[in-house]
């Protein structure tokens, strides 16, 4: 899709634009990802030692 | 369906109905829970000739299935008849399943208070049970099927009735949530009513304990979904209006009911990954089943968080968190399920070490798994049907969720959060230092490794009861709001779908489609292991009568 019709594209901005704020949230689900990870981690490690 | 009055007083009287036996299930249970960590502290010997693992029973049986089971049903009645609506004849038939879960509940409780049934809530072969046992729970699960197939009619009607229209969202995830149960339920009824209750009447000697243990864990994890889901219907469609917001996306919330409709029904292996007699690759294959819940529950984490921030800045506040002041933290409708999503984190975390299977090797059968499920049902579900008691109670008997109540609810959720952190805190510190769960107070013959787990014991007596007060608080808060708080009428919180969301897709509603994998996916997970447990089990087990006490 390398020849965009840049009618298209024009479209497409007013839509993102009026989409809410929701850096916040990005970091907070990243956050418990990164939660999930390293818990999984530290009992895998145990796993391994014993 | 305007939100500002209370439901019509036949469809009342049917919710509190089950809200009064599973208030009544709370104080039972939690008091043999407190028994339970006053024992394992080595301080209590219990009075009367009561044994630990009759004590246990209770508080298993009474907490994980008849508490849940009855809360779930009233709450799930009450959203279908605000939604969709309830006929005179398909209240009559909620009735007739209430009495008969009735009857099987006190059935299986007489058995179990008269010391007959010590097998603990998952009854596992060969502990056999005196017969009234099982055949009480089954009752209870009859029961709890014409719930199911009361709730598929009323939306059937409601859809005859509207054609063309998607139903209510509310009403969509009653109808999943009782889909699920259904098809879990087949797993436990056939083993109760094939393998059970013929056991135990004598009609046949030996029972295939891989195989009803099998039949046992193909409902045990969807279970914890069962549990799960209406605390989801509360984030999803009921907290956004409590804290002045949408629901960021209809679709959104459909879509992981869908998910966890077809990911949590084929997983019942990573209960029985140390289990001999099933082939290593099916394991492996349900432990990949069961890690696709991820996806619908980090689905279910966003579109929380995305409520909050829009909340949140629409009223104002900026900054990467600062929507988070922007929540009525002193509201507690809002507070004691918003504390049961941040144990949640943990908690499935909890989940995903479980049901690695390596891990599993370090934690199976201790103490760790119990700190585990007393997140999941014991903080995140417990703690939102709190929250949504708050309100669902006085609009049902006409009352006011008084000022006073509010406080006290904060402070009850304050004093279960603190008596649960240190509680389960110090069961999951003790589970990877190897203390086993279930077993009654024992220094092992004195030997070192024990002598490690005693403070945690201790620990765990102190968070039992602290828990317990909280328990008190709850109780006496569910005695005031039906009985004694002012007349008036509570909001029931039904929220509204976000402008900004998308038109949610007629293709989600294909029932057929969805109970189609849903079907494929466990014929898939369980057909060749079944058939190999069948052909290939050793000689079936004779029954063991009370041999824990
Ligand atoms: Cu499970």
């Amino acid at each position: 899709m390398s020849n965009i019709n840049p009618l298209q594209k024009e479209n497409k901005q007013p839509a993102s634009e009026s989409e809410p704020e929701l850096k916040g949230t990005l970091i907070a689900v990243f956050s418990i990802g990164a939660f999930i990870v390293v818990s999984w981690f530290i009992v895998f490690a145990l796993f391994v030692a014993r | 369906m305007t939100t500002n009055t209370n439901l019509n007083k036949f469809d009342s009287k049917l919710v509190m109905a089950h809200m009064h036996v599973a208030f009544v299930s709370l104080f039972i249970g939690g008091l043999m829970g407190l028994l339970q960590t006053l024992v394992r502290a080595g301080t209590f010997t219990l009075p009367f000739g009561i044994g630990y693992y009759q004590i246990l029973t209770v508080h298993g049986v009474i907490l994980a299935l008849v508490l849940t089971t009855f809360f779930i049903i009233g709450f799930q009645f009450s959203l279908m008849s605000k939604t969709v609506g309830m006929t005179d004849k398909q209240r009559d038939s909620a009735w007739f399943g209430f009495w008969i879960m009735l009857f099987g509940t006190v059935t299986t409780a007489v058995t179990i208070l008269l010391g007959q049934a010590n097998v603990l809530y998952t009854f596992y072969a060969p502990l056999k049970a005196f017969p009234t046992f099982y055949i009480g729970l089954a009752l209870v699960v009859i029961g709890s099927w014409i719930g199911c197939f009361t709730n598929f009619r009323q939306l059937y009607v409601w859809k005859k009735k509207n054609k063309g229209e998607k139903s209510p969202l509310l009403a969509f995830m009653v109808v999943i949530n009782m889909l699920l149960w259904f098809i879990a339920t087949l797993g436990v009824a056939a083993t109760v009513i094939l393998q059970f209750i013929p056991w135990s009447l004598g009609m046949v000697d030996t029972i295939n304990v891989l195989l009803s243990r099998t039949l046992f864990w193909y409902f045990g994890h969807p279970l914890v979904y069962f549990w799960l889901l209406p605390a989801y219907m509360a984030w999803y469609a009921i907290i956004p209006k409590i804290i002045g917001g949408k629901i960021f996306s209809d679709s959104l919330a459909r879509l992981a009911f869908i998910l966890f409709l077809m990911f949590s029904i084929p997983v019942g292996f990573h209960h029985q990954l140390t289990e001999p007699g099933i082939d290593p690759l099916w394991k492996f294959i349900q432990v990949v089943l069961t890690f696709m819940v991820i996806i619908p529950s980090l689905l279910t984490a966003f579109s929380m968080f995305a409520t909050f921030e829009i909340t949140g800045r629409k009223k104002g506040y900026t900054g990467l968190f600062g929507w988070l002041k922007g929540l009525p933290w002193k509201d507690v409708r809002f507070f004691a399920p918003m504390v049961g999503m941040i144990f949640f984190i943990p908690a499935g975390t909890g989940g995903i070490i479980n049901a690695s299977n390596q891990m599993n090797q370090v934690v199976h059968n201790t103490i760790w798994v119990t700190g585990h499920f007393h997140l999941t049902v014991g903080t995140t579900v417990i703690l939102t049907f709190f929250g949504i008691s708050y309100w669902l109670i006085p609009s049902l008997t006409g009352r006011k969720l008084t000022s006073k109540i509010n406080t006290l609810g904060i402070i009850q959720t304050i004093v279960w959060t603190v008596g649960m952190t240190i509680m389960s805190g110090s069961m999951h510190i003790a589970g990877l230092l190897g203390a086993p769960r279930r077993s009654s107070y024992s220094t092992y013959g004195g030997t070192e490794q024990a002598s490690e787990w005693i403070s945690y014991q201790i620990a765990q007596a102190v968070g039992g009861s602290i828990l317990f007060i909280g328990i008190i608080l709850m109780v006496y808060i569910f005695i005031y709001m039906v009985w004694a708080a002012p007349k008036g009428v509570e909001e029931f919180p039904l929220a509204k779908v976000s402008e900004n969301a998308e038109p949610t897709p007629m293709f989600l509603e294909n029932w057929k489609l969805w109970i189609g994998i849903t079907i494929a996916l466990i014929l898939f997970a369980y057909t060749i292991p079944v058939i190999d447990i069948i052909q290939h089990s050793p000689p079936g087990s004779p029954p063991f009568d009370i041999i824990i006490k």
